[in-house]
């Protein structure tokens, strides 16, 4: 189904994610109180500038042929700004400026993406140091009070941790988000190679092609000007290690007082700044509940609601809210047709209710029969009938469903559009589903069973608004040369349906209509 | 342990070495010797257990056996004591009122252990084919003390998180053993698929269909019936197998009686109506509790095929199926709607726990077109016309629709009184028998009448 309404929200990259730079703009805040005394640097731009070609037009280690990397002019000016007196940053030392700005070139040029980074915009080297300072020393004052950095004492649980956890955390974990974010954002990539930029974007080191030991002479190369202390390995990415710590057992308090925060899939243990307790997320729930009456803007609410739901798994919140804001979301998504994040709220619900956590478990097992009326499950339906109780099947909403269940199953079409008409809270969304699959059905059988009938007639049984609906729906699948004109001894027109001309038509119809439903989502 | 091997070597010696070591490695004793498995747990100890059996086989078994199969049974014996172990300590807990998760989770990996390395010996070749069967029986006791540990785990801690960074609370892991099971059962069941030897009679490939039954048991338990298709399927493939007729009769009933049991439940029923049959064809006799489970699948299929209910000569034999199904064909019988309704709902519970309700549900067709029928018959002969005999009168084939929602409402009247059969509904009830072939004819609104075929207007019923 579309969503007219989706917009920014939905087609904004996951990796863009305002939350998470509005928290690296916070951590900021911890700037260092030792300011260096600014020294006025020589313009050594000629110098730098020769070294960094000389670096590169060395053959390569790779066994690749040596390639040389003619700079454009891009390139240049970038290396300009670098050393620019007005962008200098006076924590930071020229060297390790220097530095920097050559692990960025060489990094792109050894992809050969020195072309397609957009070097005016791109991130001085200085800045970049900056940024990854202040990073590591935000995690540093926000894990541990009394000034201990090493993470291994932050969760002492974290021995515990399996094995196949830390290449999760390698991959994701070794470049904070934001900063992941903003290179991604600003590298143009050709569109033929951007899995494997993307790959290369994650991963800490280069890429497997090159064999190991000419990475280790690369290294060695990249030290020689370095004081030691400075890890060459990645490009420009932060060395800072993360927590070690496993989802399972360190819990996530979360601090973030935001009531909007974008949905971005975890790749690396959640920061409790970047979550949402959850008086905060009552307040989220509250204006979204608004923000939804008014703007019904699908994308955005649904973005909404899946940071609200991470939040929520995050902290190990399970409780009467929990169950809330799953509910709200399912009957959003059903309400727009979005069947994949319906019956991911479905499956939670299921689990949720089952510890008895109070909520409106008759109206979405009502919901959840009626689904699999839908998608024709047999195996399924029989698993949920098991698992209904005696007080179940007398709830009316559960009694509804099963009735519509049992008048599908038996073909009673006259019963099932007297049950459509008088469908409980959302049921109708889910049964407009099938809605026409059971018109064509009640039409294969009325088509074997009468001759000829008024379109009035059709009209009732198959609960349309008029007969003009009927008509028309009558013209969509194919029909209308069995419609038949007539003029009554009244004087009035009458319209009849040649219903037994139309047999095969609509016996082929319903039998295509009743192929195996797609199903999304369903876990 | 000399003792205890001896039972082994006259296992091992036996006629039929695969159920005797079987026994031999049952973690259940034998009720003529209750304390075996006391007296075999006393013979050693975690340390010296290895060693003991090993010097036990090597002056028992040096003459029957090859090193590598001698060390092969080293390790699955020492395993089998260290199982027996670990069921002693947890029955000895199970009596002070203190068996837990703890025991059960110790009884399942020993047992866990003990199969794997049974699956380990017998790739590598180690150990004679045979021992394939005695694996399979190994490997069924691991389903039973993979659910005991499932359950026990479940009591223990019911609210779990999931790990991982997913996004949702996640569902607390179940039946997470028998998962585990499921995948050395697969194992099992591709050592024996794949197994390449030249020489038919010792090929593992015996075994095939003794391994499928397991899977598909466990699968039905862990509500993953969709899994088993690929089991069938692979078992089709696969073309150099032993013809079905040689293998043993209760490993084809069983995987019949499944293969057919998967097509019901997958709405196949011409097809699980065939394998069924031959199921209780090959069904030994007196083995009444197979025969039963066969015919509650087998008889609710034929209602639908052929639209037919079984005799009562038939349920007669069966207690069970009598109890189960009894009312619910006489209503049937009768075109008693709310008899049938009433003993559909009041059979509910275990219909569905057998699948079969939905099945069952589907008959109603039968009843109501039982019912139809009465009407027509009530209705009676046209007139003699000149020439005609008694014998080719023609019965009236205009019926008035008014007669047929009286028949409904009548039918329907007893069962709470809830159901209101409006005009429109008894036409949707007879376009619905017409359309199931069920009956043969039309209605015409117009003059408010079914017309219906003069010959055979209700094929397959005489009329």
């Amino acid at each position: 189904m579309a969503f007219p309404t989706s917009t920014v929200a939905w087609s904004q990259s996951p990796l863009q994610h305002p939350a998470y730079n509005s928290v690296a703009a916070r951590t900021t805040l911890h700037r260092p109180a030792s300011v260096q005394a600014s020294v006025g640097f020589p313009r050594a731009e000629g110098l730098v500038l020769a070294s960094l070609n000389r670096a590169q037009t060395e053959p390569s280690p790779s066994p690749e042929k040596p390639k040389s990397f003619p700079w454009s002019d891009a390139v240049r000016e970038y290396v300009g700004r670098a050393f620019e007196s007005q962008n200098v940053i006076e924590s930071i030392s020229n060297e390790e400026m220097t530095i920097k700005l050559r692990s960025v070139i060489s990094f792109f040029a050894e992809r050969g993406q020195l072309e397609s980074v957009d070097w005016p915009t791109h991130p001085l080297p200085q800045e970049i140091i900056r940024d990854e300072r202040a990073a590591k020393r935000g995690k540093a004052t926000m894990s541990s009070s009394n000034g201990f950095t090493n993470s291994k004492l932050d969760f002492p649980q974290a021995k515990k941790r399996k094995p196949q956890d830390a290449d999760e955390q390698q991959a994701g974990a070794s470049i904070p988000p934001w900063r992941k974010a903003n290179l991604e954002a600003r590298i143009t990539y050709t569109p033929g190679t951007e899995k494997r930029h993307k790959k290369n974007a994650l991963l800490r080191d280069p890429p497997s092609k090159f064999d190991p030991t000419d990475l280790e002479k690369r290294k060695q190369r990249f030290n020689l000007d370095n004081n030691g202390n400075n890890k060459p390995a990645p490009p420009w990415g932060s060395p800072r290690q993360d927590s070690d710590s496993d989802m399972n057992t360190a819990l996530c308090v979360g601090t973030n007082q935001s009531l909007e925060k974008s949905y971005f899939r975890l790749t690396a243990p959640p920061k409790p700044e970047t979550v949402r307790p959850q008086h905060v997320l009552e307040k989220t729930l509250q204006m979204l509940t608004r923000k939804w009456k008014e703007e019904k803007n699908y994308g955005y609410i649904c973005n909404q609601f899946k940071s609200l739901r991470q939040d929520l798994t995050v902290q190990h919140i399970k409780n009467a809210f929990t169950v809330k804001a799953y509910e709200l979301h399912a009957r959003i998504a059903l309400e727009k047709g979005d069947l994949g994040e319906y019956n991911q709220c479905q499956t939670q619900l299921k689990e949720l209710y089952e510890q008895n956590l109070p909520g409106n478990a008759a109206e979405f097992t009502a919901y959840r029969i009626l689904y699999i009326v839908y998608t024709c499950n047999k195996v399924d339906m029989n698993d949920v009938l098991a698992e209904l109780t005696a007080a179940d099947k007398v709830q009316p909403w559960i009694k509804h469903a099963l009735d519509v269940r049992s008048s599908v199953a038996c073909g009673n079409y006259h019963k099932f559009f007297q049950l459509y008409l008088n469908t409980p809270n959302m049921g109708s969304y889910l049964i407009d589903m099938f809605v026409e699959r059971e018109r064509l059905h009640a039409l294969a059988n009325i088509s074997k069973a009468y001759m000829t009938v008024a379109l009035r007639f059709l009209t009732d049984e198959l609960s349309f608004d008029n007969d003009d609906a009927c008509c028309e729906f009558l013209t969509s699948i194919g029909a209308q040369h069995l419609l038949d004109s007539k003029i009554d001894q009244t004087g009035n027109r009458q319209i009849r349906i040649k219903t037994r001309e139309g047999a095969a038509l609509f016996e082929g119809l319903r039998k295509t209509a009743f192929r195996v439903v797609d199903i999304k989502g369903q876990i | 342990m000399q003792a205890a091997l001896e039972e082994f070597q006259t296992a091992y010696t036996s006629s039929h070495p695969a159920v005797a070591v079987a026994h031999f490695l049952s973690p259940r004793a034998p009720p003529e010797d209750a304390a075996r498995l006391h007296g075999f747990q006393r013979l050693s100890n975690e340390v010296m257990v290895t060693g003991d059996v090993q010097y036990a086989i090597e002056t028992r078994m040096r003459r029957q056996m090859s090193p590598d199969e001698m060390r092969g049974w080293t390790e699955v014996i020492s395993c089998y004591w260290r199982a027996v172990d670990r069921i002693v300590k947890a029955e000895n807990a199970q009596h002070q009122g203190r068996f837990s998760e703890r025991q059960a989770l110790d009884v399942h990996d020993a047992w866990n252990d003990l199969t794997n390395n049974f699956v380990k010996h017998i790739s590598n070749g180690a150990l004679p084919f045979w021992t394939i069967f005695t694996l399979c029986l190994t490997a069924n006791h691991l389903r039973l003390f993979a659910i005991q540990a499932d359950e026990q785990m479940a009591k223990a801690k019911p609210v779990a998180f999931s790990a991982g960074f997913s996004d949702d609370i996640g569902g607390t892991p179940k039946n997470e053993k028998l998962g585990a099971a499921v995948r050395v059962f697969n194992k099992v069941f591709s050592l024996c698929l794949g197994d390449r030897s030249p020489d038919m009679n010792q090929s593992r490939k015996w075994g095939v269909y003794c391994v499928a039954n397991l899977l598909f048991r466990t699968y039905f338990k862990l509500k993953t019936i969709s899994l088993s298709k690929n089991l069938v399927r692979s078992i089709d493939a696969q073309s150099d197998l032993p013809q079905f007729q040689l293998y043993p009769l209760s490993h084809r009933v069983t995987y019949l009686y499944y293969v057919g049991l998967i097509s019901f439940v997958q709405e196949d029923y011409s097809r699980a109506e065939v394998f069924l049959t031959q199921a209780w064809n090959l069904c030994y006799v007196h083995s009444t509790k197979n025969k039963e489970l066969i015919m509650t699948y087998l008889i609710p299929c034929r209602l639908i095929t052929h639209s037919t209910v079984p005799t009562s000569q038939l349920l007669n034999q069966f207690p069970d199926l009598n109890r189960l199904f009894g009312d619910l064909f006489r209503f049937i019988r009768k075109g008693d709607l709310s008899g049938f309704d009433r003993a559909l709902a009041e059979g509910e519970p275990e219909f569905v726990k057998k699948r079969i309700f939905l099945t069952l549900e589907r008959s109603r067709d039968i009843v109501l077109r039982n019912l139809f029928r009465n009407v027509f018959l009530a209705a009676g002969y046209e007139d003699l016309t000149e020439g005609q005999t008694e014998k080719d009168r023609i019965r009236k084939t205009r019926i008035p629709l008014a007669h047929f929602a009286a028949a409904l409402r009548m039918s329907t009247a007893g069962a709470g009184g809830s159901q209101v059969i409006d005009d429109d509904e008894v036409e949707c009830l007879l376009a619905n028998t017409i359309y199931k072939n069920h009956m043969k004819g039309y209605i015409s609104r117009e003059h408010q009448m079914v017309v219906l075929g003069k010959k055979g207007a209700f094929p397959g019923t005489g009329v």
